[in-house]
Order: structure tokens, then sequence, then C-alpha cells
């Protein structure tokens, strides 16, 4: 300690002190300064010397002024730690000892203030300090051990602390290898040899957190710091210090595993999460309640819960908001199905609530608002309503009876209406009844049996067992159940149960319909089949079975048309029924023909009414024939009956116009004469009248005469044909006429071979020959002498004998329809007579023969006469 | 009674003739009374008259069941024939046929001579009304 001179020696020696040091005197004026003093509290630039402390110091604190006032007043050492900003800000920390400044006299004249910068020192410390606060907010102030290594001695010591974090015995003696070797291998043991290496061999200081292995084998946490010692670039050796940070460790990892939890949970949570302060202004929200609108943490922390992204109705909902948070800022636990808006403006149902968060001293310090979305859970309850609904529907609707009992103690617990139905049991009467009652035991199977099957394998049946109607009547039906477990324990029972007889009933039912109809279509006069989509039979009736020639029903099943009938018959059916299926429309009483196989003809009506299926097209097709054979050949015959009888009918009018017509001429000639007799005076005239009245009788018995001849050829329609030789028969005809012939000069040219046979009634065909060569001759052309050719040719069912002549031709122009008429004549000769060609016609016409005609004026003409050779 | 210029009697039946021939003269109906033995004998001749201009008979009686050319054949040449004059037209008919007397409806409908339809025998008492002119 210098006493209060200030010489210059004092004063350059005070300069170069290597403490901090300042005297003051009893004004709180620097007297003397270090330079130490001077950079360390960063006044290089400022002339200290005779500057008060306050002015150095603007920010000095009162209990500085009165530490130092009690320094200067009762000489007592006063030591400190102040802290200290330097013009950057910079944080610099000091300890500092205010010791009296005494003059020659003892006496008390100032202050010296010595100061040692300890920001470093203060930095780690209040790190630490920091670390523990943070970390246990019980934790004690950490023991830090020491330790130091002496280079030149090899020489490591360990203060007693050190030795406690190291769990060694007091008298245990460490060196370096040993020092590192309870470091933990791998991390911590590697740092450590590097650092101290580096600390050696470079110079560098340490401090690590690390983990050891104690002597007991515990692991713990360490700060190991070290730094070397150099003396004139010399290592001289090593010190450090030790702190257990363990326990901190540990419960900071552990908080930070908690926040780490805690955030991960509440933003990872599928629910909306988030913190309120009392006047509901959020704190925090979670990244689902973000994502789900699609929001950003800044759009809601720090604004009111009501202004949020999520209310649909901001108006209408808000005021509600606000009370809920007031209510809950009251202690209350609201909670409710609410609807929020999605990121699409979707409403989604959420299960909302707000619960308040208390302290310890049951305080509320912030509400936690929470959602839920419940779209699933409101769908599936949907789902559920639906199902149950279904459920009812099919349980009350179906045709079988079923029953839900307590299985354990029997109860009859629901039936539905089959049940009333098929028991006789209404659901009050059920209620009053026990599973006992409706199933009892029978021989065949006890109820027990089904108790236990129903224990082991959960269900049982369908199995025939007796069941009690109403009235005491036991009847067979058709048991199954199954087990229902429901949560409290309780074991149910559903129960369904057939009717059996009913079953047994409808059965004999339809087969006996099935018999019924296969005996109708079986009986039916129709041909029925049932054909598939490539028209093969299905089904047929017994005539179509008969028809087909088959014995069995099993024959015909598959077959197709092809197999009965021939080609084109195949064809047409087929066509008609690819028509039926691909229009759906059917084809109604159709006639058709079919061939079998075997050339036999068959006339059906057949109907074909297309099978349709449930998609709507067409599956195949009935067909409904009705062979209408013999009825088609009766019509034929009838037919063939009308034509002749109407043209025999036609022939009947004609003639008897013509006997009308000839009679009445003659009739009225009578008349005319009588009247003309009666009233004639004049003898020579009356002669005359009497003369012609005897014409006109002679003239009425030829006409009757032939008309004897017509009627003759009309009523033997059935005169007997047989074959005639022609030639034979035109040589007699031409024998007969010789001298006719020979007189006109006239030529037969005939050309028919001499075997031909005709089928003809003789004496017709004599008249036939006599009448046409006759004609032929008689109306010859004046100008050439006749010739007569006779040819023939077959045509169909007609043998054909044309007479051609070179005679005066007629014009049919004219005469074609008069030709073979009665009394016409066409010629100016006097032997016509106007009745050979009808009298033939007549003929060829009884013998189901015809005359056709072709001539032409001045050059000749050709009958030709068709001889029918069928019939 | 007016005289008539000439008559002419178509028919093929020599009684009938006769019979109306007679019945003519008994009322002095015409000096000239031609017959025809069928239609085309009775066609030749009236165009002849034409030709020799001679006149065509006012009044004609006409059969129709004839040889060569009945009187429906007949009717439809004479029809033809350019005559400003009405002619009367008798047919006399012994037929009872229905076609002939629908014939006789069709030709009155195309022809401005008077057809008249009478079935035979034409009686004394009707012989002066059917032999009129016009």
């Amino acid at each position: 300690m210098l006493r209060g001179t200030q010489d210059s020696l004092a004063n350059s020696l005070i300069k170069q002190l290597p403490i901090a040091t300042a005297f003051i005197n009893s004004k709180l004026e620097v007297v003397h300064a270090s330079d130490r003093w001077i950079s360390d509290f960063d006044f290089q630039d400022k002339m200290v010397v005779g500057k008060n402390l306050f002015q150095l110091f603007p920010d000095i604190r009162n209990s500085w002024k009165k530490d130092l006032r009690k320094v200067i007043t009762r000489g007592t050492n006063i030591t400190g730690i102040e802290c200290f900003l330097d013009q950057n800000g910079d944080e610099h920390w000091f300890n500092w000892t205010n010791s009296p400044w005494y003059d020659q006299n003892r006496k008390i004249i100032g202050v010296i203030i010595q100061t040692e910068d300890i920001t470093n020192e203060i930095f780690d410390s209040a790190k630490m300090e920091k670390l523990e606060i943070l970390l246990n907010d019980k934790s004690e102030i950490s023991r830090i051990g020491s330790w130091q290594y002496d280079a030149v001695r090899k020489d490591l010591t360990w203060c007693e602390i050190t030795r406690e974090i190291h769990e060694v015995p007091a008298d245990y003696t460490p060196n370096i290898e040993t020092a590192i070797s309870f470091y933990k291998e791998g991390y911590s043991r590697n740092t450590i040899a590097m650092a101290v290496d580096q600390a050696m061999n470079e110079g560098k200081p340490w401090n690590e957190k690390l983990q050891l292995v104690t002597a007991k084998g515990n692991e713990i946490w360490v700060i190991a710091a070290g730094k070397p010692i150099f003396k004139d670039d010399k290592f001289l050796g090593l010190i450090g210090t030790f702190q257990d940070v363990t326990k901190d460790i540990i419960s900071q990892r552990k908080n930070e595993e908690q926040e780490r939890q805690f955030q991960s949970i509440f933003n990872s949570s599928y629910q909306f999460t988030g913190i309120l302060d009392l006047d509901g202004t959020f704190l925090q929200i979670n990244e689902t309640a973000l994502n789900f609108a699609e929001i950003k943490e800044s759009d809601v922390v720090g604004k009111k819960f009501w202004d949020a992204y999520w209310w649909p109705i901001p108006d209408m909902v808000r005021d509600g908001l606000k009370n809920v948070v007031k209510a809950a800022a009251g202690g209350e636990v609201i909670r409710s199905e609410i609807v929020v808006l999605d990121k699409n403006q979707e409403k989604v149902p959420v299960d909302f609530s707000l619960k308040p968060i208390f302290d310890k001293k049951k305080q509320v310090t912030s509400l936690l608002a929470e959602g839920r979305m419940i779209k699933e859970m409101v769908v599936a309850r949907e789902k559920l309503k639906v199902s149950e609904k279904k459920f009812r529907a099919l349980f009350e609707l179906s045709p079988i009876a079923k029953i839900l009992s307590d299985f354990d103690t029997g109860e009859i617990l629901e039936i539905n209406s089959a049940f009333t139905e098929v028991l006789g049991i209404d659901k009050e009467e059920a209620a009053s009844l026990n599973y006992t009652n409706i199933v009892p035991n029978t021989r065949s199977l006890k109820r027990n049996q089904i108790k236990e099957i129903l224990e082991k394998e959960g269900t049982f049946g369908p199995l025939e067992h007796e069941l009690v109607r109403k009235n005491g009547v036991s009847f067979k039906a058709s048991l199954s159940g199954s087990l229902v477990e429901i949560k409290n324990g309780k074991r149910l029972l559903w129960t369904a149960a057939q009717d059996l007889t009913e079953v047994k009933r409808k059965e004999k039912q339809i087969n006996e319909e099935r018999q019924l109809l296969r005996t109708l279509i079986d009986n039916l006069p129709l041909n029925v089949y049932i054909k598939d989509l490539d028209s093969k039979k299905l089904l047929v009736n017994k005539a179509e079975m008969d028809y087909c020639g088959i014995k069995e029903h099993a024959d015909i099943i598959g077959r197709s048309d092809s197999d009965f009938y021939d080609d084109t018959s195949v064809k047409i059916s087929r066509e008609e029924d690819l028509k039926v299926m691909s229009t759906l429309t059917p084809i109604l009483g159709k006639e058709t023909i079919n061939i079998k196989k075997d050339g036999r003809l068959t006339t059906f009506l057949t109907s074909k009414i297309p099978l349709i299926g449930d998609d709507g097209k067409a599956k195949g097709l009935i067909g409904i024939s009705m062979d209408i054979s013999d009825l088609k050949r009766k019509e034929k015959e009838l037919q063939d009956l009308i034509s002749v009888t109407s043209v025999q009918n036609k022939q009947l009018i004609n003639f008897a116009h013509i006997v009308s017509h000839n009679l009445r001429s003659h009739s009225a000639n009578f008349s005319m004469l009588l009247e003309f007799l009666v009233n004639e005076t004049d003898e020579s005239e009356k002669e005359k009248l009497v003369k012609m009245l005897t014409e006109a009788s002679d003239n009425l018995l030829e006409t009757l005469d032939n008309l004897n001849e017509v009627v003759a050829i009309s009523t033997n329609v059935n005169l007997k044909k047989k074959p005639v030789n022609l030639v034979k028969k035109i040589a007699a005809v031409e024998q007969n006429l010789a001298a006719f012939l020979k007189k006109n000069n006239a030529q037969i040219l005939n050309e028919i071979p001499h075997d031909t046979q005709v089928k003809v009634v003789p004496a017709y065909l004599d008249s036939v020959l006599m009448n046409f060569i006759t004609n032929a001759v008689k109306y010859k052309d004046p100008q050439r002498d006749p010739v007569v050719k006779l040819s023939l040719e077959q045509c169909n069912d007609y043998t054909v004998l044309s007479i051609t002549d070179n005679g005066l031709g007629i014009d049919l122009e004219k005469y074609g329809d008069k030709l073979f008429g009665m009394y016409k004549t066409f010629h100016e000769n006097p032997d016509a007579r106007g009745i050979g060609l009808y009298i033939t016609k007549n003929q060829v016409e009884a013998m189901n023969g015809k005359i056709t005609v072709s001539s032409e004026p001045g050059k000749g003409t050709t009958f030709n006469i068709h001889f029918n050779e069928k019939n | 009674m007016k005289k008539i210029r000439a008559i002419s009697i178509i028919d093929d039946d020599p009684i009938t003739v006769f019979g109306i021939k007679k019945m003519l003269h008994s009322i002095e109906a015409s000096q000239d009374i031609i017959t025809y033995g069928n239609g085309k004998e009775a066609l030749d001749g009236i165009k002849l008259r034409i030709e020799e201009g001679s006149g065509v008979p006012e009044v004609i009686f006409l059969d129709i069941n004839m040889p060569i050319m009945d009187g429906w054949q007949f009717l439809e040449e004479f029809i033809a024939l350019p005559l400003k004059e009405r002619i009367r037209i008798n047919i006399v008919t012994s037929s009872i046929d229905p076609a002939d007397k629908q014939n006789w409806e069709r030709f009155k409908t195309r022809t401005h001579h008077l057809l008249d339809y009478k079935n035979k025998p034409i009686r004394r008492s009707d012989i002066a009304e059917i032999t009129r002119v016009a």
C-alpha cells in the first residue's frame, strides 16, 4: 500500500501497477490511475486524473457512493462485484476492492480502488446459473471442483470436490491418463484427450460438457474446463474445473423432451387446439387448426377468438362465442356440436369444447379451445340410422318369424310380425312368455343342446324343430339362430323360425300347378315348344314330341330344327325366330309349311312369342303351332269344288238363257202366227200361216233336239274316261268323212305318232274330231283346196292336239268371245247352225280339258284341244 | 198417221220378219219396207241408201241374236254413221238375259237416236205406237 504522496516516482509506479488501480481523494476525484485501470474502464481518450468519479461513472449507484464514504470515514475494506457497460454497450464485470488511502499520518485521505476484470468468469458462472435456473428452479448452486497439473513434476492434484465428483476416496491419486480414462468412452473421452493435447501444444483452453463414468460406475455429466499455464513460452501445467451438471442436463433434457412432446402433440393432434387468454385472445394455435383453414399462425395469434376464420356467420356467431369465452373464463366447461368452415368454405361439423385452465391456486389462467372433426362420426351416425331403419324394415317385413331373446334368462325381447302370424302370439303376449315356451324340448332335440352349440359356435341351425302355436298345436319349423354379445356382458339370441308346414304346402302346391300345367300343355291339340337364343328346344309338349317322332322328353332337349326338318323349313323357321327375338314382336297365327326330313308336308298356324329376360332382352321364345294340314286339304277341295261349281253355274245360267231365248223365240212366233190365223179371213193367207206354223213347230223340235244333246253332255260329267289310240280314232273319222273330203278336194296331214294314247270319253273324241275336221273343210278359202294338219304336243298335264287349217280364218277380235257360243255363226254359210263348236267345247270341258284358238282371216285357223291326262 | 218414208226390219228369223211386215201393212205404215237377214246386210244396205240419196229408214226393227253381225255390233256401227236425222230403232228380241237390257241402257246414253226395247212377240196393238217417226 502506498501512502498518499504525489511524487512522480510514485505516479509512474502507480501507472504501471499490474492491477487496475485508481486513487480517489475524499472528494471522490481521481488522483492516480493505473494504465490498466484506464484501459479496463475504457478511459484511454479521457483525462481521468482530477475528474470526479461521478463524472466518469454517471450511472454510479448510490450503494457504491455509500461504500466509498464508508471506506473514507471508517477505514474499512470493502469488496464487491460491479457491472459496467462500455462504450459499445458490452457488459464488463469487475471484482473490486475499496481500501482506505492513508497519508503519512495514518489519516485517510481517500480510497484506493482496485478492480479485476472478471467478466469472463462472471459470464461463465452466469451462464451456468442461468442454465441451472432454467433447468431446475430448485437447484442449488452447483459445486465446482478444481484441479491442477504440474507438468514439471507430472503431478495431477484434484481438490476434494473433484474427487467427490469422481467418487474416488480421499487418498486417491490421479494422473493424466487415469483422469482421461474417467471420461466415457467415445465422444467424451476423445474430446477431452484432444482438448488436453491442444492445450499442451497450442496453448488452447477448453470448456466442454462431457460425460464421465465415476469410480462407482455412475454416468454423470460434467462441464470440464481447463487452460494451460505458460511462462516464457514454457509449458508449466494445466489448471481446470469440474462441475457436475448431471441433474441439470437430465432435467433440461426432460424439459426439452416434454416441450417437444407437447409441441408435437399440440401440433400433430387431429384435434384443433388453441390456447386463449381470459379475454378470448389466441395465445397459441396448433398446426391442425391452421392447416384445416389454410391460414397462418399470424392470422390467428393475437386476434380474438370470435374473429377467427372458422366461423360461418360472423355476426350471429360472434356474440355467442363471446358469451362462451366469458363462461369459460368463469370456470365453466363448454361443449357443443358446431359447424365450422374449412379451407374451401365447406361446412364441417365439429365437436367443440372450451375449458378453463387453472393454476395451483385454482385461478383460471387461460382457456383451452378444442375442436374435433366429427364429419365421419356424423356420417357414420347417419349410416347407422339408415341401417337401423333397414334392419327394422327387414326385421318387420321378413316373412320368417324372428325372435330376439335374452340368451341367459330366456326373456323375449322382441318379435316381428311374421312371428305373430306364424305362432299366433302378439307382441304383448310374447313379452310375458319365455323362450322355453316357444321352443320346447322335443324328443329328438333338447333345448340344452341348442344352448351348448350356441355357446361353442355362436350360431345354430338351420334344423327342424317343433314349435308350439298359441292354440297349442305344434308344428315343424326350420330353426336357426345366432348369439349376439353386447357390451355389458348381456348375451342376446336371434332366432329365426320358418314354418315348414307352409313351405311344404307351397312346394306341394307348386308341384301340383306344375303337373297341371304339364298335363294341360301335353294335352293341347297344339304343338308347344320353348326355344333358346340358338333356336334349340328347351321344352316341348307331347304333340310336338309326337310330331318330331320322339318318345322321351329328354331326347328333344337341346336339339334344333335341323334335326327334324328339311333345310328350307329350318332356314325359314330360324329367320322367324331371329326376327321375333330381335324385335321382341310376336308372330301370331302365321300360316307356315313345314317339311320333315322324310318329305312329309304339314301346314301349321304358328305363333311365336318372345321370352323376355330380366335385362329386357329376349332369352328365347315360346312357339305354338296348330296343324291345319287337314283343314288346308279340305279348303283346297272346297276351293276346287267352288270353282267347278261356279263354272258349271255359269254354264247353266248361260244355258238357261239360251234355252229360254230359243224357246221364247219359237213360242213368240207361234203366238204371233196364231193371232194372225185367228183374225185371217183370206183362205190362201190362212193356208200360208198354217204352213209357217208347221215350219215353226219343226224348228222348235230341232231346237229341243240340240238342247237335249247339250244337256246330255252336261249331265254326263262323270262319264268314264279311258285311254284311246288317237291316230286310230282320226283314221276312223277320216273314213266316215271320206266322201265329204273327196268332194271338197281336202287333204288331211296327220303328224301324230302312231302309238299316241289319250284319256278321253271315246264318243266325245269322235264328235270333237268330226266337228273340227268338218269345220276346217266347211269354212275353206274358196281360192285354195283345204289342207288340215293334225299335230301333237305335251304341255304339263295336258296332251295338246292341234288342228290347223288354211281356211277363211276368223276375226278373233270381233268374234273371239262368241266363237264357242250357241247359235253363233260367223260365215255366210247356209249350213252353219251355230251349234257345233258349242257342243264341242262342252264335250272337251266335260273331259276336264279346254280349247284355245288362234286365227288370222284369210290364212287359216288353229284349234288346240287340251286333253287332261291327270283327271 | 203420217206416212213413213222407209221402214227396215233386221232379223234372221223369217217368221218374225213376216209377222212384223204383216202388222206394218195392216196399219199402212209405209210403202217402203226393207228386210235384212243380219246386221252386216243391214249396214251395207243402209250405207248404199245413203250413197244413193234415198235416205235412211226412219224406223228400224232390230233383232239381237243374229249370225255374222248381231244387233249390238250393228248398233255400234250405225250410231257411228254421220246422221243428222233422229232414227227410231226398236230392239225386238226374245232374250230375257239382263245383260241385253243393260246393253240397251248403255247405248241409249251414247246416241241421239231413239232406242226402244221390246220383247217378242210384238203385239198388233203395240205396232202403231212404235212405228212413228222419232
